[in-house]
Order: C-alpha cells, then structure tokens, then sequence
C-alpha cells in the first residue's frame, strides 16, 4: 500500500507484542505503533518516556507555594483585617485553599502539558495510518529505509502473525 | 496470573473488538428511540418550571423563598449538599476504583463521570441564586479590586466552598473529556455518517492511538487519579465545614466531615445505580454492565450502609453522652421523637436499614429491587439533608426565635428545574456519548479469555 512504510496489521494484543518483540531483537524499531488501548510491552519497547508525573510534581510545588504566598500577601500585608480574634496570619486557615487551588492548577497544567507533547488539541487533523486502528486492528508502522535488506525478513514475521498492507 | 472467579466475567459472550465499539456506539448510529424524546421533553418542561423559578428569584429576590431570619438556609442548601453529595460518586467511582485495580469499573466510570458533571453543575446554580443579586457573584473571587483591593475572607469556609466546588466542576469536567477523546476518535473512525465523522473528528482532537499518545495518556490518567482522590476527600469535608464551625446545635460536632463524605459516597453510588440499571435495560447493555457489575455496587452499598448508620447511632450517643442539653433537645426531642420524627425515620430507615436487603442475593439479581432500593436511597439522603438543616436552624438556642419553616412553590420548582436539567443532560449523554468508555472495555475483554489463551500457549510450548 504505502510506499516508504510497511504497515503490520494484528488481530489482538497478543500477536501484536510477539511480532513486536522479534522485530526489536533484530534491532529494528518501529516508527510507531497504534492501537485502541494502551499495552505496556509496547509502552516501554517503543524506549520513549514520559516526564509529565514528574511536571505535575514540580506545578504542584510551585502552585502551592505560590498560592500560600498569595493568601499570606493578601490578608497580612496587603489589607490585613481582624477576623474573630485572629491574627492576620491564620495560617491553618489557609490551608484548604492550597490544597483544593493546587490541585487545580496541577490538573489545568499537566493537561495542557499532555495536549503539547502528545500533540492533542483542538482542530488537529489527525494522520491516520490505518482507519482501523482505534477499532479493532493492532497496527505496527515500519520505516522501509531504516528496515534495508532486513524487509523480507520482516515481512515473514509480519505474515506469520498478522497480515501486511 | 491468578485468576479469581468471585467477580464473574468482565464482558458476557466472547466479543470481538469491532463488535465491542460496534454495540456501545450503537445508541449514537442507531435511530433515536421514541422514549427518549418523550423523556426529553418532560425534562424540558421540569427545566421549564425552574427557569421560571430562577426568574422569579432574580426579579422579586430572595422573599420569594420561604427562608427567614432563623431558618435562612432551606431548600436550597438542602439541594446543593444533595447534588453535590450525588456529583461524589463519578470521582470517587472512577479514582478509587482505579487505585484498587478494580477491572469492573470501566464498564460504569464513564456514565458516573458524567452525571457528576451534571449533578456538580445543578449544584453550583444554588448557592448562586442564593446570593440574591447573582450577577455580582465574582466578588468572591479574590482578584485586584477597587475597594482596596479588600480581600475575601479566607477564613470562612464558605469562601473554601467556593473554591472547592469551582476547582471540583472544572476538573471532574475535565477529567471526564479527555477520557473520552480516545473514543471520540473511535466513532470518528467507525462512522457513515458525514457530519458525525467532523464533529467527532473535531472532538477527537486528532487523536489517532499512536504510543506516543497513549504513553502520555497513561502518564495523565495517573497525575489526575492520583490528586483527584484527594479531592473526593476534601470537597464535602468542606462542605461539611459550612455546617460545622457554626456553633449550632447539631452541626458542631466533630463527626462532620467524614460523615459527609461517606454520605456523598453513598448517595452517589444509588444514583449511578440507577442510571446504570436504567441504561442496561434502555439499551440492552446486558453483556457489558452484567449482573456481577450490580452486584458489585449493591455489595459496596450495604458497606457504606453500615457506616451510615454507625454515624447516626454515635450522633445520637454523643448528644446523650456529651451531656449538652441543647444537643440532646436537638436529637431526642426534635429529631427522634419531635416534630421532625417523620422527616428523621424517612432518613434512618432508607439509609441504614433498608440497603440491608442487598445481603441477599435475590435482591441484588432483580433489577426491579434494585432500582426501587436505589431510589429510596436517594430520597433518604435528601431527608438527611433536611434533617442537618431544618431541624437546626428552626429550634436553635432561643425559644422566642423559633420559627417553622416550609419552602415555597419557587424554591420547589427551583429544585424540579434542577431534576429536569440533571434527565435532560443524562439523556444527551446517552443519546451523543460513548456511554461506556470503549477503550477502557476494550483493554480488559482479554481477562476474560486468559484462561483459554494460557492452555493454547503451554500446548505450543
């Protein structure tokens, strides 16, 4: 079908992550593999990863200390106001709001963040490989100039679980 | 891997995955049945009386209502704790079942998501009105102003309502989208229709199932699992806080919070019961939400049962055993035995004795039970509600200032509108959503072939 790429088609799961695992063994990796859920052989075989857990860590550190912040400038130094014999630092008061406002900002950030990196966002054309992969076909996309001489090696082994296309 | 029989199987009859995305997405390709419009128009003209309600609250005000000086908070306050409490469920479902690996929940977390998106919403509209002069409500936002700036105050709980509530809409929000984007890109893929493949294809966000995008996918549904917990925690232990740092008799009391939360669980559980129950029998949805899925909820409703009715009883015993004469009025004179029995056994019965026909298993296997026993639940959690707000607020510690208090026909059609707003947005969702996350079903039907796989494999070894 397609010029440049040779597209492994699989039924299931399973046959997906053998073929998956011979191809890598020869030190062949794919370009990129789609499929309707994520599988975590493939995840981690794929070699990228992923920093974003650790994003969300340091939004959060930042937001909290920031909102803190915020709250102590407002109602100490900002215009501070006796509230029922407390001091204008009630600091456990505070604490509520951090937390509930930090959450949020991690959320709205590590969102965003996802939408930059997995480059999801609105009005994306997306460019699908196969129409049937986010139904019920495991997709493995080869890059035929990366493959060289290895590409009937590789076929066998598509074809022998799979089919090409 | 070990395989445990207790649950019984994920997905009923061997389903290919085209037929998995095939049948949830029937309810969007297929013709729209006649119930549903007929459904749709009784939400409409519920959500046509509050519209009017809403009116007459904006242009006469807050005397439309039938609150006083003593009993200023009535239905109102009495409703938003019940959406709220309702809204717990989708992210206690989805979060807490997430963390404890439970497989059974992807065939439910989508339909509790999103009437906690709905039911947070319906919520949010009664404090606003509340207000009385709602199109000044941003001045609880603490933003640079000109009278000062002077702050809010960031000691009232009220304010960290406000906070929590508009933090918990926008993230379950939020949440429940980018679950579905991945199957959003389903439809836009399975379609034959033009206009549906645009529209989804839009709402896809060009989502295409590459592991580029599902390794950050996975990164994602962790970050907001994990900090979403806590929000299902803190949300009603503050609303919570609104009743108990108020010196009132039969609000100030410690238990609060946790009494709130376990409340807002169960409350929320019996709701997605019986949207669940009614979405299995609408739409034939029998193999994927099977009867093990309601016996699941139904088990996990006698637990929360229990604790109910542990809180009520050491309610009851503390206001003996605390020695307060105000707290004992409050529970012995006016709830147990007063002018507000009724209202309190409505609560007591449905809440913590009734829930307790799920022990048996006939219970939990007929639909018809469990849908009544649902809905009696519902109603039970609105009467505690009322118990929390109505008996406090109209004995409190003054005599000359008690006062009776019953809502009048605007705060009534306040909360039908609400009713009306809650079937309708369920009702679109049924009609425009994948109503179970096909993904998510998709990468646990090979559970239930692994024992068949397991022989096949050791036989080619």
């Amino acid at each position: 079908m397609n010029k440049d790429y040779i597209l492994g088609v699989f039924n299931d799961e399973h046959d997906l992550v053998e073929a998956f695992g011979k191809v890598k063994e020869k030190g062949i990796l794919p370009e990129e593999v789609y499929t309707p859920y994520p599988i975590h052989e493939i995840l981690e075989g794929m070699g990228k990863k992923t920093f974003i857990t650790h994003a969300a860590f340091f939004y959060g550190v930042f937001a909290a200390l920031g909102i803190l912040g915020f709250l102590t400038y407002a109602a100490v130094f900002s215009w501070p106001l006796r509230y029922g014999g407390k001091p204008f630092n009630a600091f456990p008061s505070f604490i509520v709001v951090t937390i509930v406002a930090t959450i949020l900002s991690i959320t709205l950030l590590t969102l965003f963040t996802f939408s930059a990196r997995a480059k999801i966002f609105p009005g994306k054309v997306p460019q699908i490989m196969h129409d049937r992969a986010t139904d019920d076909k495991f997709v493995m996309v080869l890059d035929k100039k990366k493959i060289g001489e290895k590409e009937d090696w590789v076929k066998e082994v598509i074809t022998k679980h799979g089919v090409i296309e | 891997m070990y395989n445990s029989e207790v649950r019984g199987r994920l997905i009923e009859g061997d389903k290919s995955f085209a037929q998995i995305s095939r049948e949830i997405t029937a309810p969007i390709n297929d013709k729209t049945p006649i119930w549903w419009y007929i459904a749709f128009l009784i939400s409409l003209v519920m959500f046509g009386i509050g519209g009017h309600a809403i009116y007459t609250t904006l242009t006469v005000g807050i005397g439309s209502w039938g609150v006083n000086n003593s009993t200023a908070w009535g239905w109102a306050i009495i409703n938003f704790v019940w959406w709220i409490g309702i809204g717990h469920a989708g992210t206690a479902f989805s979060i807490f079942l997430l963390i404890l690996r439970q497989k059974w929940r992807t065939a439910i977390n989508r339909a509790a998501e999103a009437m906690t998106v709905v039911a947070v919403f319906c919520a949010s509209l009664f404090p606003l009105m509340h207000m009385g002069r709602p199109w000044l409500f941003f001045f609880i936002f603490p933003y640079p102003n000109t009278r000062g700036p002077l702050w809010v105050n960031f000691n009232s709980p009220l304010f960290w309502d406000f906070v929590a509530i508009s933090a918990y809409l926008l993230i379950s929000a939020s949440f429940w989208y980018f679950g579905m984007v991945p199957d959003f890109a389903t439809i836009r893929d399975t379609t034959k229709s033009k206009i549906k493949k645009a529209v989804y294809g839009f709402l896809s966000f060009g989502w295409t199932g590459s592991s580029r995008e599902w390794l950050r996918y996975e990164g994602l549904s962790f970050v907001l699992g994990g900090i979403a917990a806590v929000l299902v925690v803190s949300v009603h232990s503050i609303v919570s806080t609104d009743f108990a740092v108020s010196v009132e008799a039969g609000w100030h009391t410690t238990i609060f919070p946790p009494y709130f939360v376990v409340g807002a669980i169960f409350s929320g559980f019996a709701m997605v019961l019986t949207l669940v129950v009614l979405m299995r029998v609408l739409y034939k949805l029998n193999d994927f939400v099977t009867d093990s899925h309601i016996d699941a909820v139904c088990r996990v409703l006698i637990f929360i049962s229990l604790i109910m009715g542990t809180a009520y009883m050491t309610e009851i015993f503390v206001a003996w055993y605390s020695g307060s004469e105000y707290e004992f009025y409050m529970f012995f004179k006016n709830r147990i035995f007063g002018d507000y029995a009724p209202q309190f056994w409505a609560m007591f019965i449905s809440n913590a004795i009734v829930p307790q026909l799920f022990w048996f298993k006939t219970a939990r296997r007929n639909m018809w039970i469990v849908f009544i026993i649902s809905i009696i639940i519902n109603i039970g959690m609105w009467f505690e509600r009322f118990n929390i707000v109505t008996t406090s607020l109209s004995r409190d510690y003054l005599p000359s200032s008690w006062v009776s208090y019953s809502p009048t026909w605007t705060e009534v059609g306040f909360f039908i509108g609400t009713l009306g707003m809650f079937a309708a947005g369920v009702l679109l969702f049924f009609r425009f959503i994948p109503i179970i996350a096909i993904s998510e079903i998709k990468s646990v039907a090979k559970f239930d072939k692994q024992i068949k796989n397991n022989v096949k494999h050791t036989g080619h070894e």
